[in-house]
């Protein structure tokens, strides 16, 4: 017999951290215009309603998507997914277009907001994936900010191996989750 | 999670006349077999187990003899069922079934002398467990001792109180003691396993169990990601990466005071970590623009040192068993590879060299040894001396086996497989690399198992 205890009943949750309220002040700077949502702390189990980008995003983040079975429909929002080599984060030649014609419409819609997220196929373990999806993300704020899109504009989150478009152990799967997905916001 | 008190009562002499009574009181074994006139040992007395092997020890769990109270035997059935899956657990027993035993446990006694070796030599069994248990309201006294069958000689005996909640931990912690008599080596059953899984949905979750699988216990329930349990010594804390707010940070969790904590960092987002044995310090994985590094945290979050400084990838941090040393997994080759360094800081030195992708490092309880995984196609178990040297596999490439943890005693290293099709956590033992288990059942998937050290009292 399992017997199952429910936890977290009455648990008391609190946000530590190196000079936690001063970080929470310089992010709330730095992601002012990102709409740093100072919800951290107060989710012990309850996600956030949203993606950190607020209510008004007009796709949502890959995790919220996922909370609510949409990942993969193919409500994509209006920027384009880019790709990457296994265990690779450089820009692959063939989608600098992508990133221009996204670029493009930043320019074009100077409200929006986007976070970049960066994820990886299902090869390779997933402390190591969150951090290669850490540097894919990355490499297209980068490509996005030498492209005039304003840096403030542009966060970056990594889901690793954690939402995978596709489940099958073939290399198309794979190469479709090796992605950077860009979730905008107004 | 509570923890409850089971007290161990006294080791002192036998009191031989206290066959009607529960004998509260637990002897040695040489005493108690001088006392009861055991017969002269012609031959070497059988010590320990050499090693696991084909060769399994048989072993008899009979039932515990009723002193009141459990008449329908439902906590001794609890007690040797717990026992029973534990031994089994070790690799190093073949459990006689029950339907072999000769002797009716409420009809013999189970002090030396009281019973008859012949009824457990007949069926071919090298130990013997025996008991016996007394419900007293909501206090249970309980005794199991064990007895090596062709010397006729008491091994050991221990003796426990508590409520009938706490039977299933005496049995965990007889169970080690069986080990510890038999191999010399306390056994690493009276300890936690966390793990993650999405069981309850398509959601990872921590979870915690007992190695035997019960007392399963949900900590985290939030529709998100929620990654990497790690222990401290005292099992007081849980430390693990979760997306709950959305986006990956590290909580510690105190499993006593029911309290959690977010650990940040001013270096940047946390997306992995580690607690200290003494449950001290963090080593947390920071992200800062892409670029991943480890640093030393105080369990509230103050920093203590930046351990690595790449522009590339610095993760799976883990501690040595004397908080002295980091393990973790840089790309600083070009290729994930392992390399340890002092935990105050210092120059890492990279260990493995074979192999394209090796990662998720773990040190063994003596510090010896580091376990970790390495691609080939999917992943193995691999275990390399911590000053560097030959690795060597010890899973079988069955399915992908990922995330050693070691056992307390340092036999056994638990992992993620999914050598069945779903991942299990399985247990391997190193000196022979058989595989027992799984340890979880259900419906999902279960991964990144962590073995806690030993309760205590």
């Amino acid at each position: 017999m399992t017997r199952v205890q429910r936890g977290r009943g009455g648990w008391v949750s609190s946000s530590r951290g190196m000079v936690g309220a001063r970080v929470a002040v310089m992010l709330c700077a730095i992601l002012a215009i990102a709409g740093c949502s100072s919800k951290k702390a107060a989710a012990v189990n309850a996600p956030g309603p949203g993606s950190p980008l607020g209510e008004n995003n007009q796709n949502g983040s890959s995790l919220s998507q996922f909370q609510n079975g949409s990942l993969g429909s193919g409500a994509n929002g209006p920027l384009n997914d880019i790709h990457f080599g296994y265990n690779d984060y450089t820009i692959q030649p063939q989608d600098g277009d992508v990133l221009r014609s996204n670029a493009k419409w930043l320019g074009d819609h100077p409200q929006s907001r986007v976070q970049v997220e960066g994820h990886c196929d299902e090869r390779g373990s997933e402390d190591y994936n969150i951090a290669l999806g850490a540097k894919r993300a990355q490499a297209a704020k980068d490509y996005l900010v030498t492209l005039g899109v304003s840096p403030g504009r542009v966060s970056t989150i990594s889901y690793g191996k954690e939402l995978p478009l596709c489940t099958d152990s073939d290399e198309s799967c794979w190469a479709q989750n090796r992605r950077d997905h860009f979730a905008v916001s107004q | 999670m509570r923890r409850r008190k089971i007290n161990r009562i006294m080791s002192v002499r036998a009191a031989l006349t206290s066959y009607s009574r529960l004998p509260l009181i637990i002897a040695c074994a040489a005493l108690i077999a001088a006392n009861v006139g055991a017969p002269a040992r012609a031959q070497p007395i059988k010590m320990y187990i050499q090693g696991p092997g084909s060769q399994l020890s048989a072993i008899s769990l009979s039932g515990l003899k009723d002193l009141g109270g459990d008449s329908d035997h439902t906590l001794s059935s609890e007690f040797v069922g717990t026992v029973r899956r534990d031994l089994e657990l070790s690799g190093y027993f073949r459990i006689i079934d029950p339907h072999a035993y000769i002797e009716d446990p409420q009809n013999s006694g189970y002090e030396l002398g009281q019973f008859n070796f012949a009824d457990w030599r007949s069926i071919n069994s090298d130990f013997l467990v025996k008991g016996a248990i007394k419900i007293d309201g909501r206090a249970v006294q309980l005794t199991a001792l064990l007895y090596d069958v062709a010397q006729q000689r008491r091994m050991m005996g221990k003796g426990f109180t508590g409520s009938a909640a706490d039977v299933p931990r005496m049995a965990r912690r007889f169970a080690d003691a069986v080990l510890e008599s038999t191999t010399g080596q306390k056994g690493p059953f009276d300890c936690k396993l966390g793990f993650v899984s999405t069981r309850d949905g398509r959601f990872k979750e921590v979870y915690t169990q007992s190695i035997d699988g019960q007392d399963l216990f949900r900590l985290t329930d939030n529709p998100t990601i929620n990654l990497f349990p790690s222990w401290d010594h005292s099992a007081h804390y849980l430390l693990y990466l979760s997306y709950k707010s959305m986006e990956p940070a590290l909580y510690l969790a105190d499993l006593q005071a029911k309290r959690e904590t977010r650990v940040m960092s001013a270096r940047g987002r946390v997306i992995g970590g580690a607690i200290s044995p003494d449950g001290q310090r963090i080593v947390a994985a920071v992200e800062h623009a892409g670029t991943t590094n480890l640093f030393m945290l105080t369990r509230d979050g103050e920093e203590l040192a930046q351990l690595t400084d790449t522009s590339g990838i610095n993760v799976s941090p883990a501690f040595s068993p004397d908080g002295s040393k980091i393990a973790f997994t840089s790309d600083r080759s070009g290729t994930p590879q392992i390399y340890v360094m002092p935990s105050g800081g210092g120059a890492p030195k990279r260990i493995t060299y074979s192999g394209d992708y090796n990662t998720t490092p773990a040190f063994s309880p003596s510090g010896d040894r580091i376990a970790y995984q390495s691609r080939r196609g999917r992943f193995d178990i691999f275990v390399i001396p911590a000053s560097g040297g030959d690795p060597s596999q010890l899973t079988d490439s069955e399915g992908s086996n990922e995330y050693p943890s070691w056992s307390p005693d340092g036999r056994y290293i638990a992992f993620s497989s999914t050598r069945s099709g779903r991942s299990r956590i399985y247990v391997l033992m190193v000196t022979n690399q058989k595989i027992i288990g799984p340890l979880t059942e259900g419906k999902g998937d279960d991964t990144c198992p962590a073995w806690s050290w030993w309760l205590g009292e």
